[in-house]
Protein backbone atom coordinates (compact mmCIF):
# COMPACT_ATOMS: atom_id res chain seq x y z
CA UNK A 1 0.00 0.00 0.00
CA UNK A 2 2.69 2.52 0.92
CA UNK A 3 4.80 1.18 -2.83
CA UNK A 4 1.43 2.38 -4.47
CA UNK A 5 0.94 6.04 -2.49
CA UNK A 6 4.53 6.61 -3.71
CA UNK A 7 4.25 5.62 -6.86
CA UNK A 8 1.00 7.75 -6.72
CA UNK A 9 3.49 10.66 -5.49
CA UNK A 10 6.29 10.37 -7.49
CA UNK A 11 4.09 10.62 -10.43
CA UNK A 12 2.31 14.04 -8.80
CA UNK A 13 5.95 15.06 -8.67
CA UNK A 14 6.51 14.26 -12.36
CA UNK A 15 3.55 16.34 -13.33
CA UNK A 16 4.30 19.41 -11.32
CA UNK A 17 8.39 18.81 -13.15
CA UNK A 18 6.67 18.98 -16.75
CA UNK A 19 4.52 21.97 -15.06
CA UNK A 20 7.41 24.01 -14.32
CA UNK A 21 9.62 23.08 -16.88
CA UNK A 22 6.99 24.56 -19.35
CA UNK A 23 6.01 27.81 -16.92
CA UNK A 24 4.75 30.07 -19.67
CA UNK A 25 2.39 27.71 -21.45
CA UNK A 26 1.01 26.21 -18.32
CA UNK A 27 0.44 29.99 -16.83
CA UNK A 28 -1.45 29.91 -20.19
CA UNK A 29 -3.31 26.93 -19.36
CA UNK A 30 -4.43 28.18 -16.29
CA UNK A 31 -5.85 31.36 -17.68
CA UNK A 32 -7.82 30.12 -20.45
CA UNK A 33 -9.05 27.56 -18.07
CA UNK A 34 -10.13 30.22 -15.33
CA UNK A 35 -11.15 32.72 -17.55
CA UNK A 36 -13.48 30.38 -19.22
CA UNK A 37 -14.98 28.74 -16.12
CA UNK A 38 -15.24 32.97 -15.05
CA UNK A 39 -18.12 32.99 -17.76
CA UNK A 40 -20.83 31.20 -16.55
CA UNK A 41 -19.85 31.17 -12.86
CA UNK A 42 -19.84 35.30 -12.86
CA UNK A 43 -23.53 35.06 -14.98
CA UNK A 44 -24.82 32.38 -12.65
CA UNK A 45 -23.41 34.26 -9.51
CA UNK A 46 -25.53 37.59 -10.85
CA UNK A 47 -28.19 35.85 -11.75
CA UNK A 48 -28.39 34.02 -7.37
CA UNK A 49 -28.34 37.59 -6.49
CA UNK A 50 -30.84 38.89 -8.42
CA UNK A 51 -32.74 36.06 -7.75
CA UNK A 52 -32.18 36.82 -3.98
CA UNK A 53 -33.47 40.18 -4.50
CA UNK A 54 -36.73 39.15 -6.51
CA UNK A 55 -37.38 36.73 -3.04
CA UNK A 56 -37.57 39.55 -0.59
CA UNK A 57 -39.52 41.67 -2.90
CA UNK A 58 -41.90 38.90 -3.30
CA UNK A 59 -42.13 38.59 0.35
CA UNK A 60 -43.60 42.01 0.60
CA UNK A 61 -46.39 41.50 -2.27
CA UNK A 62 -49.88 41.83 -1.74
CA UNK A 63 -53.69 40.91 -2.84
CA UNK A 64 -55.30 44.40 -3.20
CA UNK A 65 -59.29 43.70 -2.78
CA UNK A 66 -61.48 46.62 -3.67
CA UNK A 67 -64.60 46.38 -2.55
CA UNK A 68 -68.39 48.04 -4.56
CA UNK A 69 -68.98 51.38 -3.30
CA UNK A 70 -72.07 50.57 -1.65
CA UNK A 71 -70.81 47.88 0.00
CA UNK A 72 -72.21 47.27 3.88
CA UNK A 73 -70.46 46.66 7.02
CA UNK A 74 -71.95 43.21 7.38
CA UNK A 75 -70.83 42.09 4.05
CA UNK A 76 -67.52 43.92 4.74
CA UNK A 77 -67.25 41.88 8.13
CA UNK A 78 -67.98 38.98 6.36
CA UNK A 79 -65.59 39.08 3.82
CA UNK A 80 -62.97 39.84 6.83
CA UNK A 81 -63.81 36.56 8.38
CA UNK A 82 -63.92 34.43 4.85
CA UNK A 83 -60.30 35.86 4.29
CA UNK A 84 -58.76 34.93 8.06
CA UNK A 85 -60.39 31.80 7.59
CA UNK A 86 -58.21 31.48 4.26
CA UNK A 87 -54.84 29.30 5.02
CA UNK A 88 -52.71 31.32 1.89
CA UNK A 89 -52.93 34.45 3.44
CA UNK A 90 -50.73 35.74 6.07
CA UNK A 91 -52.55 38.93 7.09
CA UNK A 92 -55.05 40.96 6.16
CA UNK A 93 -55.09 44.87 6.63
CA UNK A 94 -58.92 46.50 6.10
CA UNK A 95 -58.64 50.42 4.90
CA UNK A 96 -61.97 52.47 4.52
CA UNK A 97 -62.92 54.52 1.74
CA UNK A 98 -62.86 57.69 3.97
CA UNK A 99 -59.48 56.52 5.94
CA UNK A 100 -57.99 56.31 2.22
CA UNK A 101 -59.51 59.34 0.84
CA UNK A 102 -58.45 61.62 4.14
CA UNK A 103 -54.96 59.95 3.65
CA UNK A 104 -55.09 60.64 -0.42
CA UNK A 105 -56.39 64.61 0.09
CA UNK A 106 -53.16 64.75 2.69
CA UNK A 107 -50.58 63.26 0.27
CA UNK A 108 -51.22 65.39 -2.37
CA UNK A 109 -52.08 68.48 0.06
CA UNK A 110 -55.65 69.27 -1.53
CA UNK A 111 -59.33 69.86 -0.66
CA UNK A 112 -62.28 68.03 -2.64
CA UNK A 113 -63.10 71.53 -3.26
CA UNK A 114 -60.16 72.31 -4.83
CA UNK A 115 -60.51 69.10 -7.49
CA UNK A 116 -64.17 69.73 -7.61
CA UNK A 117 -65.14 66.46 -6.07
CA UNK A 118 -67.98 66.72 -3.87
CA UNK A 119 -67.94 62.48 -3.20
CA UNK A 120 -65.41 60.33 -2.32
CA UNK A 121 -64.58 58.33 -5.19
CA UNK A 122 -62.38 55.79 -3.24
CA UNK A 123 -63.70 52.36 -2.57
CA UNK A 124 -62.84 49.99 1.38
CA UNK A 125 -59.98 48.28 0.53
CA UNK A 126 -58.81 44.76 1.94
CA UNK A 127 -54.90 44.67 1.87
CA UNK A 128 -53.37 41.20 1.69
CA UNK A 129 -50.50 39.78 2.57
CA UNK A 130 -49.79 35.79 0.95
CA UNK A 131 -47.71 33.14 2.76
CA UNK A 132 -47.14 31.58 -1.09
CA UNK A 133 -46.25 32.58 -4.27
CA UNK A 134 -47.61 29.24 -5.96
CA UNK A 135 -49.10 30.97 -9.32
CA UNK A 136 -51.98 28.27 -9.16
CA UNK A 137 -52.94 28.80 -5.78
CA UNK A 138 -52.94 32.90 -5.68
CA UNK A 139 -55.57 32.30 -8.83
CA UNK A 140 -57.70 29.86 -7.45
CA UNK A 141 -57.67 32.21 -4.46
CA UNK A 142 -58.57 35.18 -6.74
CA UNK A 143 -61.52 33.40 -8.18
CA UNK A 144 -62.99 32.26 -5.02
CA UNK A 145 -62.63 36.23 -3.55
CA UNK A 146 -64.03 37.59 -6.88
CA UNK A 147 -67.07 35.40 -6.31
CA UNK A 148 -68.29 37.26 -2.53
CA UNK A 149 -70.78 39.51 -3.32
CA UNK A 150 -69.15 43.63 -2.64
CA UNK A 151 -65.60 42.56 -4.23
CA UNK A 152 -65.44 44.83 -7.26
CA UNK A 153 -61.71 44.19 -8.20
CA UNK A 154 -58.94 42.27 -7.36
CA UNK A 155 -54.87 43.02 -8.24
CA UNK A 156 -51.92 40.85 -7.61
CA UNK A 157 -49.57 43.53 -6.98
CA UNK A 158 -46.18 41.15 -7.26
CA UNK A 159 -46.98 39.87 -10.79
CA UNK A 160 -43.89 41.39 -12.24
CA UNK A 161 -41.98 39.71 -9.72
CA UNK A 162 -43.66 36.26 -11.35
CA UNK A 163 -41.85 37.34 -14.50
CA UNK A 164 -38.76 38.48 -13.74
CA UNK A 165 -38.39 34.55 -11.99
CA UNK A 166 -39.36 33.57 -15.46
CA UNK A 167 -36.98 35.60 -16.67
CA UNK A 168 -34.26 34.68 -14.24
CA UNK A 169 -34.78 30.73 -14.92
CA UNK A 170 -34.67 31.38 -18.54
CA UNK A 171 -31.11 32.53 -18.21
CA UNK A 172 -30.37 30.08 -15.64
CA UNK A 173 -30.83 27.04 -18.56
CA UNK A 174 -29.13 29.39 -20.71
CA UNK A 175 -26.72 29.46 -18.63
CA UNK A 176 -26.02 26.21 -18.12
CA UNK A 177 -26.30 25.42 -21.99
CA UNK A 178 -23.31 28.03 -21.86
CA UNK A 179 -21.67 26.66 -19.25
CA UNK A 180 -21.84 22.80 -20.73
CA UNK A 181 -20.67 23.95 -24.64
CA UNK A 182 -17.66 25.99 -22.39
CA UNK A 183 -16.98 22.84 -20.56
CA UNK A 184 -16.91 20.51 -23.70
CA UNK A 185 -14.47 23.52 -25.12
CA UNK A 186 -11.91 23.09 -22.10
CA UNK A 187 -11.81 19.78 -21.87
CA UNK A 188 -10.70 19.79 -26.02
CA UNK A 189 -8.37 22.64 -25.11
CA UNK A 190 -6.76 20.72 -22.20
CA UNK A 191 -6.79 17.44 -24.26
CA UNK A 192 -4.88 18.85 -26.70
CA UNK A 193 -2.14 20.45 -24.25
CA UNK A 194 -2.01 16.60 -22.75
CA UNK A 195 -1.71 15.08 -25.94
CA UNK A 196 1.09 17.56 -27.31
CA UNK A 197 2.59 16.47 -23.58
CA UNK A 198 2.10 13.00 -24.70
CA UNK A 199 4.17 13.53 -28.17
CA UNK A 200 7.47 15.47 -25.86
CA UNK A 201 6.94 12.17 -23.98
CA UNK A 202 6.28 9.17 -26.89
CA UNK A 203 9.92 7.78 -25.90
CA UNK A 204 9.64 7.34 -22.34
CA UNK A 205 6.03 5.88 -22.91
CA UNK A 206 6.98 3.43 -25.51
CA UNK A 207 10.06 2.18 -23.24
CA UNK A 208 7.97 2.27 -20.14
CA UNK A 209 5.60 -0.19 -21.84
CA UNK A 210 8.40 -2.44 -23.06
CA UNK A 211 9.59 -2.68 -19.59
CA UNK A 212 6.06 -3.52 -18.19
CA UNK A 213 4.61 -0.41 -17.29
CA UNK A 214 0.61 -0.96 -16.90
CA UNK A 215 -1.32 1.93 -18.81
CA UNK A 216 -2.68 3.67 -15.83
CA UNK A 217 0.87 4.04 -14.35
CA UNK A 218 1.82 5.72 -17.53
CA UNK A 219 -1.27 8.05 -17.83
CA UNK A 220 -1.14 8.78 -14.34
CA UNK A 221 1.31 12.19 -14.51
CA UNK A 222 -0.57 12.75 -16.99
CA UNK A 223 -3.72 13.12 -14.88
CA UNK A 224 -2.05 14.73 -12.61
CA UNK A 225 -1.01 17.24 -14.56
CA UNK A 226 -4.74 18.23 -15.99
CA UNK A 227 -5.81 18.06 -12.15
CA UNK A 228 -3.11 20.66 -11.59
CA UNK A 229 -4.20 22.94 -14.39
CA UNK A 230 -7.74 22.30 -13.52
CA UNK A 231 -7.02 23.55 -10.39
CA UNK A 232 -4.67 26.44 -10.99
CA UNK A 233 -7.78 27.68 -13.54
CA UNK A 234 -10.09 26.96 -10.88
CA UNK A 235 -8.21 29.04 -8.43
CA UNK A 236 -7.61 32.17 -11.08
CA UNK A 237 -11.70 31.75 -11.35
CA UNK A 238 -12.35 32.43 -7.84
CA UNK A 239 -9.77 35.13 -7.79
CA UNK A 240 -11.42 36.60 -10.65
CA UNK A 241 -14.57 36.60 -9.56
CA UNK A 242 -13.68 38.16 -5.76
CA UNK A 243 -12.24 41.14 -7.77
CA UNK A 244 -15.31 41.41 -9.86
CA UNK A 245 -17.44 41.49 -6.88
CA UNK A 246 -15.34 44.01 -5.14
CA UNK A 247 -14.93 46.04 -8.18
CA UNK A 248 -18.75 46.06 -8.74
CA UNK A 249 -19.45 46.48 -4.96
CA UNK A 250 -17.84 49.96 -4.97
CA UNK A 251 -19.02 51.06 -8.06
CA UNK A 252 -22.52 50.07 -6.32
CA UNK A 253 -21.82 51.93 -2.65
CA UNK A 254 -20.51 54.87 -4.67
CA UNK A 255 -24.31 54.62 -6.47
CA UNK A 256 -26.29 53.82 -3.61
CA UNK A 257 -27.97 56.95 -3.15
CA UNK A 258 -29.52 56.63 -6.42
CA UNK A 259 -30.28 52.52 -6.54
CA UNK A 260 -31.10 52.23 -2.86
CA UNK A 261 -28.52 49.77 -2.12
CA UNK A 262 -30.13 46.84 -3.88
CA UNK A 263 -27.61 46.25 -6.32
CA UNK A 264 -24.78 44.83 -3.83
CA UNK A 265 -23.65 41.59 -4.66
CA UNK A 266 -23.00 38.77 -1.87
CA UNK A 267 -19.50 37.45 -1.87
CA UNK A 268 -18.68 33.55 -2.46
CA UNK A 269 -19.54 31.24 0.52
CA UNK A 270 -16.46 28.74 0.98
CA UNK A 271 -19.08 25.90 -0.66
CA UNK A 272 -19.38 27.25 -3.96
CA UNK A 273 -15.54 28.03 -3.93
CA UNK A 274 -15.36 24.23 -3.00
CA UNK A 275 -17.52 23.34 -6.16
CA UNK A 276 -15.81 25.64 -8.49
CA UNK A 277 -12.42 23.97 -7.46
CA UNK A 278 -13.36 20.49 -7.93
CA UNK A 279 -15.34 21.51 -11.31
CA UNK A 280 -12.59 22.54 -12.63
CA UNK A 281 -10.14 19.79 -11.33
CA UNK A 282 -12.70 17.23 -12.77
CA UNK A 283 -12.26 18.52 -16.18
CA UNK A 284 -8.95 18.67 -15.77
CA UNK A 285 -8.44 15.17 -14.92
CA UNK A 286 -11.03 13.97 -17.49
CA UNK A 287 -9.95 15.82 -20.44
CA UNK A 288 -6.23 14.42 -19.27
CA UNK A 289 -7.49 11.10 -18.87
CA UNK A 290 -9.12 10.60 -22.55
CA UNK A 291 -6.35 12.71 -24.43
CA UNK A 292 -3.69 10.31 -22.34
CA UNK A 293 -5.66 7.03 -23.08
CA UNK A 294 -6.23 7.97 -26.74
CA UNK A 295 -1.80 8.92 -27.29
CA UNK A 296 -1.18 5.26 -25.92
CA UNK A 297 -3.62 3.78 -28.06
CA UNK A 298 -2.22 5.44 -31.09
CA UNK A 299 1.41 4.61 -29.73
CA UNK A 300 0.06 0.89 -29.30
CA UNK A 301 -0.26 0.84 -32.83
CA UNK A 302 2.78 1.73 -34.18
CA UNK A 303 5.39 -0.07 -31.70
CA UNK B 1 10.76 -22.48 -19.48
CA UNK B 2 9.93 -21.17 -23.13
CA UNK B 3 8.55 -23.50 -26.00
CA UNK B 4 7.74 -22.64 -29.69
CA UNK B 5 5.22 -24.85 -31.12
CA UNK B 6 4.89 -24.42 -35.05
CA UNK B 7 4.68 -20.54 -34.75
CA UNK B 8 3.94 -18.14 -37.68
CA UNK B 9 4.18 -14.64 -38.00
CA UNK B 10 2.82 -12.42 -40.72
CA UNK B 11 3.06 -8.71 -40.77
CA UNK B 12 -0.05 -7.73 -42.65
CA UNK B 13 1.33 -6.93 -46.46
CA UNK B 14 3.77 -9.11 -46.51
CA UNK B 15 4.97 -12.71 -46.50
CA UNK B 16 5.72 -14.42 -43.44
CA UNK B 17 8.22 -13.14 -40.99
CA UNK B 18 8.48 -16.19 -39.19
CA UNK B 19 7.19 -19.81 -40.59
CA UNK B 20 6.97 -23.10 -38.85
CA UNK B 21 9.23 -22.15 -35.69
CA UNK B 22 9.27 -25.11 -33.28
CA UNK B 23 12.22 -24.69 -30.56
CA UNK B 24 12.72 -24.78 -26.81
CA UNK B 25 14.51 -23.04 -24.60
CA UNK B 26 15.84 -24.16 -20.96
CA UNK B 27 16.47 -21.69 -17.82
CA UNK B 28 20.13 -20.26 -17.53
CA UNK B 29 20.49 -20.92 -20.92
CA UNK B 30 22.71 -18.87 -23.25
CA UNK B 31 21.01 -18.58 -26.43
CA UNK B 32 22.01 -16.73 -29.25
CA UNK B 33 19.46 -16.21 -32.16
CA UNK B 34 21.63 -15.88 -35.44
CA UNK B 35 20.86 -14.53 -39.30
CA UNK B 36 21.31 -11.84 -41.95
CA UNK B 37 19.47 -8.90 -41.60
CA UNK B 38 14.93 -9.66 -42.17
CA UNK B 39 16.03 -13.32 -41.23
CA UNK B 40 12.96 -12.42 -38.48
CA UNK B 41 15.88 -12.05 -35.36
CA UNK B 42 13.88 -9.31 -34.01
CA UNK B 43 10.23 -10.52 -34.15
CA UNK B 44 11.55 -13.96 -32.66
CA UNK B 45 12.76 -11.90 -29.72
CA UNK B 46 9.65 -9.65 -30.28
CA UNK B 47 6.69 -12.85 -29.88
CA UNK B 48 9.00 -14.05 -26.69
CA UNK B 49 8.38 -10.64 -24.58
CA UNK B 50 5.10 -10.56 -26.04
CA UNK B 51 5.70 -6.95 -27.94
CA UNK B 52 4.06 -9.10 -30.70
CA UNK B 53 1.20 -11.65 -31.25
CA UNK B 54 2.16 -15.05 -33.65
CA UNK B 55 -0.16 -15.14 -36.40
CA UNK B 56 -0.47 -18.91 -35.47
CA UNK B 57 0.71 -21.42 -33.37
CA UNK B 58 1.70 -21.21 -29.49
CA UNK B 59 4.58 -20.02 -27.41
CA UNK B 60 4.69 -21.17 -23.91
CA UNK B 61 6.57 -19.28 -21.38
CA UNK B 62 6.05 -20.80 -17.79
CA UNK B 63 3.04 -22.91 -18.43
CA UNK B 64 1.23 -19.74 -19.93
CA UNK B 65 0.08 -19.58 -23.60
CA UNK B 66 1.45 -16.41 -24.55
CA UNK B 67 -0.50 -16.27 -27.91
CA UNK B 68 -3.83 -16.03 -25.41
CA UNK B 69 -2.58 -13.60 -22.77
CA UNK B 70 -4.97 -10.59 -22.16
CA UNK B 71 -3.75 -7.31 -23.08
CA UNK B 72 -3.76 -5.95 -19.28
CA UNK B 73 -1.63 -8.89 -18.15
CA UNK B 74 1.39 -8.08 -21.03
CA UNK B 75 2.66 -5.54 -18.56
CA UNK B 76 3.41 -8.37 -15.92
CA UNK B 77 4.69 -11.04 -18.11
CA UNK B 78 7.02 -8.30 -19.36
CA UNK B 79 8.58 -7.77 -15.75
CA UNK B 80 10.21 -11.05 -15.92
CA UNK B 81 12.36 -9.75 -18.48
CA UNK B 82 15.10 -7.38 -19.20
CA UNK B 83 14.90 -6.01 -22.58
CA UNK B 84 18.23 -4.71 -24.32
CA UNK B 85 17.54 -2.80 -27.85
CA UNK B 86 20.21 -2.49 -30.49
CA UNK B 87 19.34 1.45 -30.15
CA UNK B 88 19.33 1.33 -26.27
CA UNK B 89 16.03 3.51 -25.80
CA UNK B 90 17.71 5.13 -23.11
CA UNK B 91 15.38 8.29 -21.54
CA UNK B 92 17.90 11.43 -22.59
CA UNK B 93 16.43 13.73 -20.83
CA UNK B 94 16.95 12.15 -17.73
CA UNK B 95 20.49 10.82 -15.48
CA UNK B 96 22.03 7.29 -15.96
CA UNK B 97 20.54 6.49 -11.60
CA UNK B 98 16.94 7.55 -13.34
CA UNK B 99 17.05 5.93 -16.38
CA UNK B 100 18.20 2.73 -14.13
CA UNK B 101 15.60 3.56 -11.63
CA UNK B 102 12.80 3.05 -14.46
CA UNK B 103 11.48 -0.28 -13.88
CA UNK B 104 11.58 -0.05 -10.17
CA UNK B 105 9.47 2.74 -10.17
CA UNK B 106 7.44 0.66 -12.39
CA UNK B 107 7.60 -2.35 -9.82
CA UNK B 108 6.30 -0.35 -7.24
CA UNK B 109 9.81 -0.62 -5.34
CA UNK B 110 10.11 2.00 -2.50
CA UNK B 111 12.89 4.75 -2.54
CA UNK B 112 15.40 3.09 0.13
CA UNK B 113 15.69 -0.13 -2.23
CA UNK B 114 15.94 1.96 -5.17
CA UNK B 115 18.79 3.98 -4.37
CA UNK B 116 20.52 0.45 -3.42
CA UNK B 117 19.58 -1.67 -6.01
CA UNK B 118 19.93 0.91 -8.84
CA UNK B 119 23.97 1.47 -7.68
CA UNK B 120 24.22 -2.07 -7.67
CA UNK B 121 23.42 -2.85 -10.84
CA UNK B 122 25.41 0.32 -12.42
CA UNK B 123 28.26 -0.90 -10.65
CA UNK B 124 27.63 -4.41 -11.76
CA UNK B 125 28.26 -2.57 -15.80
CA UNK B 126 30.84 -0.22 -14.40
CA UNK B 127 29.18 3.10 -14.37
CA UNK B 128 28.58 3.58 -10.76
CA UNK B 129 31.03 6.89 -11.04
CA UNK B 130 28.37 8.34 -14.03
CA UNK B 131 24.76 7.99 -12.26
CA UNK B 132 24.09 11.86 -11.77
CA UNK B 133 25.23 11.95 -15.74
CA UNK B 134 23.29 12.48 -18.64
CA UNK B 135 23.55 9.70 -21.27
CA UNK B 136 23.87 11.86 -23.68
CA UNK B 137 27.48 12.03 -22.84
CA UNK B 138 28.39 8.68 -22.63
CA UNK B 139 29.84 7.01 -25.24
CA UNK B 140 28.16 3.79 -27.34
CA UNK B 141 29.72 1.31 -25.24
CA UNK B 142 28.46 2.83 -21.83
CA UNK B 143 25.64 3.93 -23.34
CA UNK B 144 24.54 -0.26 -24.59
CA UNK B 145 26.22 -0.99 -20.69
CA UNK B 146 23.55 1.50 -19.30
CA UNK B 147 21.08 -0.26 -20.99
CA UNK B 148 21.85 -3.22 -19.43
CA UNK B 149 22.21 -1.94 -16.38
CA UNK B 150 18.31 -0.97 -16.70
CA UNK B 151 17.38 -4.12 -17.97
CA UNK B 152 19.19 -6.28 -15.05
CA UNK B 153 18.08 -3.87 -12.09
CA UNK B 154 14.71 -5.71 -11.60
CA UNK B 155 16.57 -8.91 -11.44
CA UNK B 156 14.57 -10.81 -13.98
CA UNK B 157 15.04 -14.49 -14.73
CA UNK B 158 15.58 -14.02 -18.76
CA UNK B 159 17.56 -11.44 -20.43
CA UNK B 160 16.70 -10.67 -24.04
CA UNK B 161 19.05 -8.62 -26.37
CA UNK B 162 18.31 -7.47 -29.47
CA UNK B 163 21.88 -6.93 -31.15
CA UNK B 164 23.42 -5.64 -28.44
CA UNK B 165 26.57 -4.47 -30.08
CA UNK B 166 25.26 -3.72 -33.62
CA UNK B 167 26.92 -0.66 -33.18
CA UNK B 168 29.92 -0.81 -31.17
CA UNK B 169 33.94 -1.55 -32.36
CA UNK B 170 35.09 -4.97 -31.29
CA UNK B 171 36.59 -4.16 -27.86
CA UNK B 172 33.18 -2.74 -26.87
CA UNK B 173 31.00 -5.87 -28.05
CA UNK B 174 33.42 -8.07 -26.26
CA UNK B 175 33.32 -5.77 -23.10
CA UNK B 176 29.12 -6.79 -23.82
CA UNK B 177 29.16 -9.88 -24.12
CA UNK B 178 30.91 -10.35 -20.79
CA UNK B 179 28.73 -8.99 -18.90
CA UNK B 180 26.01 -11.17 -20.68
CA UNK B 181 27.99 -14.02 -20.09
CA UNK B 182 28.70 -13.10 -16.19
CA UNK B 183 24.73 -13.20 -15.86
CA UNK B 184 24.31 -16.67 -17.59
CA UNK B 185 26.91 -18.00 -14.96
CA UNK B 186 25.03 -16.73 -12.17
CA UNK B 187 21.30 -18.75 -13.64
CA UNK B 188 19.82 -15.91 -15.86
CA UNK B 189 18.46 -17.11 -19.02
CA UNK B 190 20.13 -14.86 -21.82
CA UNK B 191 19.00 -14.80 -25.36
CA UNK B 192 20.99 -12.15 -27.65
CA UNK B 193 20.27 -11.58 -31.33
CA UNK B 194 22.97 -10.82 -33.88
CA UNK B 195 23.92 -11.04 -37.07
CA UNK B 196 26.95 -13.28 -36.49
CA UNK B 197 27.49 -16.00 -33.87
CA UNK B 198 30.44 -14.89 -31.97
CA UNK B 199 33.48 -16.89 -30.45
CA UNK B 200 32.24 -17.95 -27.07
CA UNK B 201 34.03 -19.84 -24.08
CA UNK B 202 30.20 -20.80 -22.79
CA UNK B 203 27.82 -23.50 -23.67
CA UNK B 204 25.13 -22.49 -25.61
CA UNK B 205 22.46 -22.90 -28.18
CA UNK B 206 22.65 -21.46 -31.72
CA UNK B 207 18.99 -20.63 -32.89
CA UNK B 208 19.96 -19.77 -37.06
CA UNK B 209 17.27 -18.24 -39.03
CA UNK B 210 16.83 -17.58 -43.29
CA UNK B 211 14.17 -15.99 -44.54
CA UNK B 212 11.81 -16.82 -41.82
CA UNK B 213 12.43 -20.38 -41.29
CA UNK B 214 14.96 -22.28 -38.29
CA UNK B 215 17.13 -23.70 -40.45
CA UNK B 216 19.71 -24.93 -37.67
CA UNK B 217 18.81 -25.26 -33.54
CA UNK B 218 21.61 -26.58 -32.43
CA UNK B 219 21.86 -27.54 -28.56
CA UNK B 220 24.92 -27.03 -26.59
CA UNK B 221 27.29 -26.45 -28.36
CA UNK B 222 30.67 -25.69 -26.79
CA UNK B 223 33.24 -23.69 -28.49
CA UNK B 224 36.72 -22.55 -27.19
CA UNK B 225 38.51 -19.35 -27.73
Amino acid sequence: MFNYFHNHFQAFQRALTRIFSNLSSSLMMFIVIGVTLFLPSSGLLIIENISQISNNIAYDAELSLFLKKDVKQDQINFIESALNKTTIIKKTHFESKLIAWDKLQNKLNLSPLDIGISQNPLPDAFFISLNTFDQKKINSLIDNLKTIDGVENIFFDSGWVKKLRSILYLLKIGLVFLGIILIIILIVVIGNTIRLQTLTHKDEIEVSKLIGATNSFIKRPFIYAGLIYGLGGGLITISTLKLTIEIFNKAAINLEAILGGAFILNNLIWQQNLVILLISMLIGSFASFFAAQQSIKKFEKFQ
Amino acid sequence: MITFDKVFKRYPGNMDALQNINLEILPAELVFVTGPSGAGKSTLLKLISSVEKPTSGTIVFENKNLSQLKTRDIPYLRRKFGMIFQDHKLLYDRNCFENVSLPLAINDIDGIDINRRVRAALDKVGLLNKEKIMPISLSGGEQQRLAIARAIVSRPSILIADEPTGNLDREYADEIMNIFYSFQQVGVTVIISTHELPITPIKHKKIHLINGELKDHTNYVQLLS
